[in-house]
């Protein structure tokens, strides 16, 4: 979102910053500028195969920008944003270094990329593709991505599609008019309310089924009965698309686009834009509230140089405190490091136990059938189950990040709140007072975007690294039939003694391909889900560490102005107490805007 | 083939009379041997909402079976032709069979359970005076529900093993528009219960056609696509004989059209361009209380009901290009909804093997009862069955088909193809076989049986065959020999 009263105020803010000489501020405000800078707001559009969700994303921008097919599905994800000047781009991750390498091309190419028939199972490897279009509901930051389809949402397609909802806004669900929500659907919305704070269904087709009503409802009662709080919207992509050409504002109405778009706008767009007022906000108060302390402590000091010495003693004393902040041995800084051991350990057993569950079902599933006859069922099976495994323990090892990371923000929260002497205070300043070290506010739903886009980065490359690992076939396994041919020679029961052996050779083949094939997993992800922890915590750590230093900042440079206090003459003095006295008005003023800006929305 | 059908009652009755002393066994064996002479039985399988009811309503040309948006068929029911109407409920307790009311609703039937809970209920038997039932019995079966998760579940969805004897003989598969990478579009193949489906005996058909490509006029065209990349599919030529696309919706209304429908949709048709794209732009247009143009509100509404949008643009359609009466239009809408295809690959596949079905599924159940519940006498009966099965070359023929399409027996793409054409995988008519048009004279298919023969007869003795290839070639020359002797005679 672009919120031009934002950036305008971090500006205001690192002029203070600079002109106070406080470098480490300027560079906390930069950060916050950047935030700004990237004003995306993802939609995730998800659902199952043939719903519509290409169509749905076409109709939003009212151009064909995602290939429709009657039967041949998207096989690559595509991201549609706002552009002057419209423009495609392939986007390939390059060998070796990090930075992906983009491709341009024409509009009309797109789906010899983007669909399964020029790309069968995305084998060209692309990461994503971009379209880039210029129109006024995208302008505002908001960028739609249109997930595959392909293998439906129980699927490892669907898997991977879960694991990426951590990293988006907002979620849209699809789902045709033609029959109410399945079970795979249900449990794909509900690990979506678990990951993502806003998540709508769209209900398409509406045009083609005579009682969509009556599936609209029955899809309520479904949202509803498994505590899914999400608006069900029905929409009609044939209509809109009629409604655009013909111009007719009453088609528009019926095709139930503006209640989608409405949405978009007000729930999703808005959403972001106050959360993005409101971390700005929190972000300059901060500021000024480190730049406050120390222009008040140099004030008392000024103004009463006789109490200057007990003064120096106190702050000097919080000056320690906020060294103890920093200190390994912090409250924060233990219990981060053992939460994310625990965590490694929890998630690494959680992981172990939903692979060995999956190992007994395997087991069992080849004692009951014949491994030569259903392999390919069967290793389409671990597949998916091995995927299914590894999403579920993403999601909770990242709900259990962000608990931890909540944790440990309100530990710093309480053993930063550091004593201070009382200290002058502005008149007419409806500011709380400044007795105790403003509360370093981290806002919880920031923190864990940072820590989830390092997640995103880390953990679904190993996603995608592990996925092309499927069950090797055991030669011996895939072979075939070695009785068959010996029907005509041996007996009927000689056969079936040999049948039998060469069938238990099979199994146990099976089961050790099986096992060596979880056990790689087991490697793959829990050190993915290992390292994507340890980039949590030193995501953490690194966060509250500057916090921690600058507050020691502000407190050394409160001690250095106080003593200095006492050392300046009587004329000094006063000159100096009417300066303090403008610059605490004019950070006030400051403050006053950003707690405009947090309250505007 | 009769004497196939007379080997296999001989089978039967031999074992009534080694097991008469043993009830249940008997009865099991008196059920297979009366069976044996029955029509054949066809159950209709497939997932909830895939359109089963309506299909079977098509393909009888009546609305026996009830039909919903919303989950309908909840108990099996079985349509048999007979002289009057009644419906008879069999309890799962094996308790006696009782007569319910019979009451029509909007035509369909209403069938009351009496107080009877669904849990309780085996089956339904519906006996109804029709053409359409004379040499089928349809059997329609409720939905698979969703994905169960117990373990035992998942071991059902592999394959049925081949020899677990099943009620019906044959089974039409309903599936929706999936993606081949789809874990469900495989899993939707297994289900247990009356639609056990092995590969001989199944017919997938990609159901609800119509609502592919979003209810235009060309969806039955994507359909048919859709079904030959399904035909195409290695892992599904190994679940079933072929895919057919049928718009069931479609089918059953255009076999009933009406002649006040003809003129409503006729009066429709008249309107200009434009009114029509409107009116036919959706569901909710078609039916606007406000819409002044076309027939009543009440007419338009029963008009959505019977056809659907989709079948409503083909209509309009197809009588703004000059279709002038309703048999035409009710002609053409069947040809279009795709049910003579399916019926065509029902009377290859199914009608002309029956008897080998028949027979299948009767050893299948005199086999069971040798293995679980053995007698002394029964020796000689046990060795009756396998002469059977081995020297019946149908058995064979059926055998390899499936171990072809499973790839158990690995051949070249191309002679995997040939083989299959000349074991009847097409047909079993001697052109289809030979795969040649149906008028072709005899002599023409003499010479090319004899090539065929020549070629699969070297193939079987090439000493870089292996044994299973070399095996599956003589089976081939056997079909071979077997069209010779059909086209002398």
């Amino acid at each position: 979102m672009s919120v031009p009263e934002a950036i305008q105020l971090v500006e205001v803010a690192t002029k203070a910053t600079t002109a106070y000489q406080r470098p480490d501020l300027t560079a906390r405000l930069g950060r916050t500028k950047e935030r700004l800078a990237d004003p995306a707001v993802r939609v995730l559009v998800v659902g199952e195969f043939k719903q519509g969700k290409s169509q749905l994303v076409n109709s939003l921008v009212s151009a064909p920008v995602c290939p429709v097919d009657d039967d041949i599905a998207t096989s690559v994800v595509t991201v549609v944003r706002h552009a002057d000047n419209p423009s495609v781009a392939l986007v390939r991750d390059s060998d070796g270094n990090g930075t992906p390498e983009r491709t341009q091309v024409a509009l009309s190419e797109l789906a010899a990329h983007v669909s399964e028939a020029g790309n069968p199972g995305n084998r060209a490897g692309l990461r994503h593709a971009e379209v880039g279009i210029p129109r006024s509901l995208l302008a505002g930051g908001l960028v739609l991505v249109d997930t595959p389809g392909v293998g439906g949402l129980g699927s490892a397609h669907g898997a991977a599609t879960t694991a990426a909802l951590a990293g988006a806004d907002a979620v849209v669900m699809v789902s045709a008019a033609a029959q109410e929500y399945t079970r795979p659907e249900m449990d794909f919305l509900r690990a979506a309310v678990r990951m993502c704070p806003n998540v709508a269904c769209v209900l398409t087709k509406t045009d083609l089924y005579p009682q969509w009503r009556r599936i609209a409802e029955l899809d309520r009662g479904h949202l509803a009965a498994a505590d899914v709080a999400a608006d069900l919207i029905p929409v009609s992509s044939a209509v809109r698309q009629v409604a655009l050409r013909t111009k007719s504002k009453s088609l528009n109405e019926e095709s139930g686009f503006p209640v989608l778009i409405r949405y978009l706008r007000e729930e999703v767009l808005a959403r972001a834009d106050q959360l993005d007022r409101r971390n700005t906000a929190n972000d300059v108060l901060e500021v000024c509230a480190q730049l406050t302390t120390t222009l008040q402590a140099e004030l008392t000091a000024q103004e009463s140089p006789e109490r200057a010495a007990a003064l120096v003693a106190e702050l000097e004393r919080a000056q320690a405190a906020a060294t103890r902040l920093k200190d390994r041995t912090a409250r924060w800084q233990i219990t981060l490091n053992d939460g994310v051991a625990d965590l490694v350990a929890d998630v690494e057993h959680d992981l172990r136990d939903r692979l060995r569950r999956i190992t007994r079902e395997g087991e069992e599933l080849v004692d009951a059938a014949d491994p030569a006859l259903v392999w390919d069922q069967f290793s389409a099976w671990v597949h998916r189950e091995v995927c299914v495994a590894a999403s579920a323990s993403f999601v909770r090892s990242t709900e259990r990040a962000r608990d931890l990371a909540r944790r440990v923000a309100e530990l710093f929260a309480e053993d930063g709140a550091i004593a201070l002497p009382e200290l002058v205070e502005m008149p007419r300043s409806d500011a709380p007072r400044v007795s105790t070290m403003n509360r370093p506010e981290i806002a919880p739903q920031g923190l864990g975007d940072r820590a989830l886009a390092a997640l995103r980065g880390g953990y679904m490359g190993g996603l995608m690294l592990f996925m092309p690992l499927s069950l090797i076939p055991a030669v011996a396994v895939a072979a075939p039939f070695a009785a068959l041919g010996g029907a005509l020679v041996l007996g009927r029961r000689q056969v079936r003694d040999e049948r039998d052996r060469a069938l238990q050779r099979r199994r146990s083949e099976a089961k050790g391909a099986l096992r060596r094939h979880v056990d790689e997993v087991q490697f793959q992800v829990g050190k993915d889900s290992r390292d994507m922890l340890r980039t949590t915590q030193r995501t953490l750590r690194d966060h509250f560490t500057v916090l921690a230093e600058q507050v020691h900042t502000s407190m050394t440079a409160s001690v250095v102005a106080a003593q200095r206090a006492v050392r300046s003459s009587e004329a000094e003095r006063k000159t100096r107490i009417g300066d303090l006295k403008a610059e605490l008005e004019r950070v006030e003023h400051l403050s006053g805007r950003a707690r405009a800006l947090a309250g505007s929305s | 083939m009769t004497r196939l059908r007379d080997d296999v009652r001989t089978a039967l009755q031999h074992g009534v009379a080694v097991y008469r002393d043993r009830p249940a066994s008997l009865r099991w064996l008196q059920h297979h041997l009366d069976r044996l002479d029955e029509p054949l039985r066809l159950a209709l399988a497939g997932k909830v909402k895939a359109g089963k009811s309506t299909l079977l309503n098509a393909l009888v040309g009546e609305a026996i079976a009830a039909t919903d948006a919303g989950e309908c068929t909840r108990v099996v029911t079985w349509y048999v032709d007979g002289h009057a109407p009644s419906v008879t409920l069999h309890p799962r307790d094996g308790g006696p069979s009782r007569q319910l009311q019979i009451k029509r609703v909007d035509g369909a039937l209403d069938i009351d359970l009496d107080g009877t809970r669904v849990e309780q209920v085996d089956r339904l038997m519906v006996t109804w005076p029709s053409a359409g039932l004379r040499t089928t019995t349809l059997i329609d079966t409720p939905g698979i529900a969703s994905m169960s998760l117990d373990t035992a579940d998942r071991a059902s969805r592999f394959l049925t093993p081949d020899d677990a004897p099943t009620a019906a003989d044959a089974v039409l598969y309903l599936m929706r528009h999936l993606h081949a990478g789809d874990v469900r579009f495989l899993e939707s193949f297994h289900d247990r219960g009356v639609a056990r489906a092995a590969p001989v005996n199944t017919i997938a058909v990609l159901s609800r056609a119509d609502e592919i490509g979003a209810g235009r006029v060309d969806a039955l065209m994507s359909a048919r696509r859709i079904a030959a990349r399904y035909r195409a599919d290695d892992t599904l030529r190994g679940l079933c004989q072929t895919v057919v696309a049928v718009a069931g919706l479609l089918a059953f209304t255009a076999r009933t059209l009406r002649q006040d429908e003809y003129t409503a949709l006729a009066a429709i048709a008249a309107l200009s361009q434009d009114e029509l794209d409107l009116l036919l732009l959706s569901a909710d247009r078609f039916t606007h209380p406000d819409e002044t143009v076309g027939p009543p509100l009440e007419v338009r509404r029963a008009l959505l009901d019977r056809f659907g949008v989709f079948g409503l643009r083909l209509s309009v359609s197809l009588l703004r290009t000059g279709c002038r009466d309703a048999p035409t239009l009710a002609d053409q809408l069947v040809a279009r909804s795709g049910l003579v295809e399916l019926r065509e690959v029902l009377a290859t596949q199914f009608s002309e093997r029956r008897d080998v079905l028949k027979a299948r599924s009767a050893l299948i159940a005199l086999e069971r009862v040798l293995t679980v519940d053995p007698q002394p006498g029964a020796a000689p009966l046990a060795a009756e069955v396998e002469r059977i099965l081995a020297a019946t070359h149908d058995f064979a023929e059926l055998r390899l088909l499936s171990d072809l399409r499973w790839r158990v027996v690995k051949l070249p793409r191309e002679q995997a193809e040939e083989a299959e054409r000349l074991l009847g995988g097409q047909g079993s008519a001697a052109a289809q076989r030979l795969g040649m048009d149906v008028g072709t004279e005899p002599p023409d298919l003499r010479e090319a049986a004899l090539a065929a023969l020549r070629t699969w007869r070297r193939r079987a003795e090439s000493p870089m065959a292996g044994r299973a290839q070399a095996d599956a070639a003589r089976t081939v020359v056997r079909s071979c020999e077997g069209v010779l002797a059909g086209l002398r005679s």
